[in-house]
């Protein structure tokens, strides 16, 4: 479980707040989506919960325990981070950059080697084809996927997920989604998931948190926000597709 | 220039070509070594610390605007030594400005995203810079190193100005000598090891580039991949069989640096300046001491002047060389100048033996100062044998002089006080071209060097200075009073050159070695031989 308690952070000695004392809980085995346009503050909190980013006030718990009294280098090889960017090491074969995690635990080379085409086999992607590939050589689909293959290598409980389909094109991000969701059920791994895309978190979470201006405006699961909005904020928001798809209409 | 004598003086002198071609890259090596280890963790540094980046990069970047030469000079005093370490020193210090500098840009070159990435995974810093940072980065570090060994293989030739060797000392000996060859022998292996240097190390570039060549079969692609990436240091070893082996091929008649075979003996090191005239005292100096001697004799010739001699003397590197009277009077001792031979004489015995404990020995018996030098058929037609018998015809006389010559108190400004021949025309001429000028009859009057071997080969005549105007600059033996001390028969066995070295014999000995392009050693040798002083 992870939980975040308070938590407050101020870029600018406290002048203004990128997130302003906030509380979640996110339960084991759950999918939570931070949800907000951008500037919200949930790709800080994000990264908060693996010490990329240190909070100004407020803990962050993960199993119990106060992450600030932990190693983050430690904390983090727990943690499974997939990135916007993806930032796959360019210097590295697919197989390699998969593998780098397993190679700070010390795994021997035989181990790495069936953990990356097992997880090349999980994301679809045939590794035949794939494992002496370099980064450059792939689409930004599949780069993602082996993204995400790196962050699940050493099999954490946890991943943080950053906007990872954002710069991808329509079509892809659907097919990663669908991926996502069918690998969620089979892993049962703790999720939060970050994005700007109303269908996407709804899509994927099991429970949305709305996040505006560094302030959480409601947290629940898809029919409880679209029911019952907790502020004008989150109605808006949850209107506009309608509003958008009727104009669609109109104009077809 | 005729290519069939270079390639048969690339072979008369194969031994000491391979065992310059050794110093030279051990230079190279050496110093490229030593600035990587230096240059690369300053990079890494300057791209943790950002405000040492400015200093950093303005101090390497100032140090590499310091013209070679001077560096030289300037390492020269500091570390009070000449040879080997100020030019390794120099060379290392020319190096750091384009490895820091790439290593700093190569590191932040990394992408944001990749740093992220390593950070997220739960990479320490250290795992950082070794698995992503230096890797990423190492294309453009090499590219800097790579920069940093080529240029340093041209910036080498220039370390034999300070007896450092390498293949420069061919460049400079046939500069002094004016032998194209000589120079030739010493470019075309230099430039010819930038391109082996440049080659091997872009051949390490390949070996990091995995891309390059993994459609290579696995077996052979190991294989050429290690082969890549040794090359350098294939190179370098080579080098240093080459370097280290210069004991024995090195002892070339008259042109090796290291006698290490000479054991236990006592030896005793006998310089010279970069000039033919100076090569041919210094062997004349040589082979009478090895031959009469028990002591071994080391050579170390071609240093880049009068400065560097002396101050190799004081600090005890060298033991003798040949100087100059007048030269030590007023370069060494800033005197005034002084017109009266056994006075300069007195004064720099008296002075060097106070101020430096260095025993000026008997002088050769030679004058090697200015002399004004005309045409033997204009002297015999007009009947001119002084300097004074010019005052009259001076002002329908066309001269040449060198331009230091134009310029110094001992030169045509006091000559025109004391002799009051105001030429009609005078030019700068470079002193190579003053005799061929006064031949072809482009000038009629120069100020040539006494002992000059082109006096007497180009039929001209020196005039005698009635008026005892030019300061003396008699040749003799600078000796450090130490050695002087534990071996005296330097001095007597020295001594019988007086008697043998005169203005004209030394015309001679210069002709031999200058126009006709003959090698000191020999040139001395068969003097030696004529004078009964060696059998």
């Amino acid at each position: 479980m992870i939980r975040l308690t308070k938590i407050s952070k101020s870029f600018d000695n406290n002048l203004s707040y990128a997130i302003k004392d906030l509380s979640l809980d996110v339960s084991d085995g759950e999918t939570l989506v931070f949800l907000g346009s951008s500037g919200c503050g949930k790709t800080t909190t994000l990264k908060m919960i693996n010490r990329l980013i240190e909070p100004t006030s407020g803990t962050i718990e993960v199993d119990g325990k106060d992450i600030a009294d932990q190693d983050p280098v430690l904390l983090r090889r727990r943690i499974g981070y997939v990135f916007q960017e993806i930032g796959l090491f360019p210097h590295m074969t697919i197989e390699q950059n998969i593998a780098v995690a397993p190679k700070l635990l010390g795994w021997d080379k035989n181990r790495r080697r069936r953990r990356a085409r097992e997880l090349l086999e999980l994301m679809d992607l045939d590794p035949k084809v794939f494992a002496n590939r370099y980064p450059d050589e792939l689409s930004g689909g599949q780069q993602q996927r082996v993204g995400v293959a790196r962050a699940l290598a050493v099999d954490p409980d946890y991943l943080l997920m950053d906007e990872p389909f954002g710069a991808l094109d329509a079509l892809t991000r659907d097919t990663l989604q669908q991926g996502l969701l069918s690998l969620k059920d089979r892993l049962k791994k703790t999720i939060i998931f970050v994005t700007h895309d109303i269908f996407e978190a709804i899509t994927i979470g099991d429970r949305i948190a709305i996040l505006h201006d560094g302030n959480l405006e409601q947290v629940g699961t898809k029919e409880e926000v679209y029911n019952r909005p907790a502020s004008p904020f989150v109605s808006d928001l949850f209107s506009k597709p309608a509003k958008q798809l009727a104009l669609f209409r109109e104009m077809t | 220039m005729v290519p069939e004598n270079l390639i048969s003086l690339a072979f008369e002198r194969l031994p000491e070509l391979w065992l310059r071609t050794g110093e030279h890259l051990m230079l190279t090596g050496v110093s490229t070594g030593v600035a990587i280890l230096l240059g690369v963790p300053l990079g890494i540094l300057a791209s943790r610390v950002t405000r040492l980046r400015g200093p950093l990069l303005g101090a390497t970047g100032i140090l590499q605007t310091i013209p070679s030469l001077a560096m030289l000079a300037i390492l020269l005093t500091l570390t009070g030594k000449i040879g080997v370490v100020p030019a390794i020193i120099a060379l290392i210090l020319y190096s750091l400005l384009p490895i820091v500098r790439n290593t700093l840009t190569g590191i932040l070159g990394v992408s944001p995203a990749s740093l992220e990435a390593a950070r997220g995974i739960g990479m320490t810093n250290y795992q950082q810079l070794w698995v992503i940072k230096l890797p990423l980065a190492l294309p453009v570090i090499v590219a800097g190193i790579r920069t940093a060994a080529v240029t340093g293989v041209g910036i080498a030739t220039l370390s034999a100005f300070i007896g450092a060797g390498g293949l420069g000392q061919f460049i400079n000996r046939g500069l002094a000598l004016s032998n194209n060859n000589l120079v030739l022998l010493g470019a075309i292996p230099a430039a010819l090891l930038a391109l082996i240097v440049d080659f091997s190390i872009a051949a390490v570039v390949w070996s990091l580039e995995p891309r390059k060549h993994r459609n290579l079969p696995p077996r052979v692609r190991a294989g050429v991949r290690t082969l890549a990436f040794l090359l350098p240091f294939v190179i370098g070893l080579g080098g240093a069989i080459a370097y280290m082996s210069g004991g024995t091929t090195g002892s070339v008649a008259g042109y090796n640096s290291k006698n290490r075979d000479k054991g236990l003996r006592d030896r005793v090191v006998i310089a010279s300046k970069n000039f033919g005239e100076q090569f041919i005292l210094g062997e004349l100096m040589a082979q009478l001491i090895e031959e009469k001697t028990d002591l071994a004799v080391v050579r170390r010739f071609d240093l880049g002047g009068t400065m560097i001699c002396h101050g190799a003397l004081v600090n005890g590197e060298i033991d003798i060389y040949a100087e100059y009277t007048g030269t030590g009077l007023t370069a060494i001792l800033k005197d005034p100048v002084l017109s009266d031979p056994e006075e300069v004489f007195r004064v720099v015995a008296r002075e060097y033996r106070k101020r430096f404990r260095i025993e000026w020995l008997k002088p050769f018996g030679f004058n090697n100062t200015y002399a004004i030098t005309v045409r033997k058929t204009d002297a015999e037609e007009n009947g001119w044998e002084n300097i004074s018998d010019l005052t009259i015809v001076a002002p329908n006389l066309r001269a040449g002089f060198t331009s230091e010559f134009a310029e110094r108190p001992d030169g045509y400004p006091g000559l025109l006080k004391v002799y009051e021949c105001k030429f009609g025309s005078v030019r700068d001429l470079d002193p190579t071209l003053m005799y061929e000028a006064l031949v072809k009859e482009e000038v009629d009057v120069i100020c040539a060097f006494a002992t000059d071997g082109r006096i007497a080969a180009y039929q001209l005549m020196s005039l005698t200075d009635d008026r005892r105007f030019f300061p003396p600059y008699h040749a003799a033996p600078v000796v450090r009073k130490e050695i002087l001390n534990a071996h005296p028969e330097i001095r007597d066995v020295l001594a019988p050159l007086s008697s043998v070295l005169t203005d004209v014999s030394m015309r001679r000995l210069n002709y031999e070695v200058d126009c006709k392009k003959r090698s000191p050693y020999k040139v001395a040798r068969e003097f030696l031989k004529f004078q009964a002083l060696l059998h």
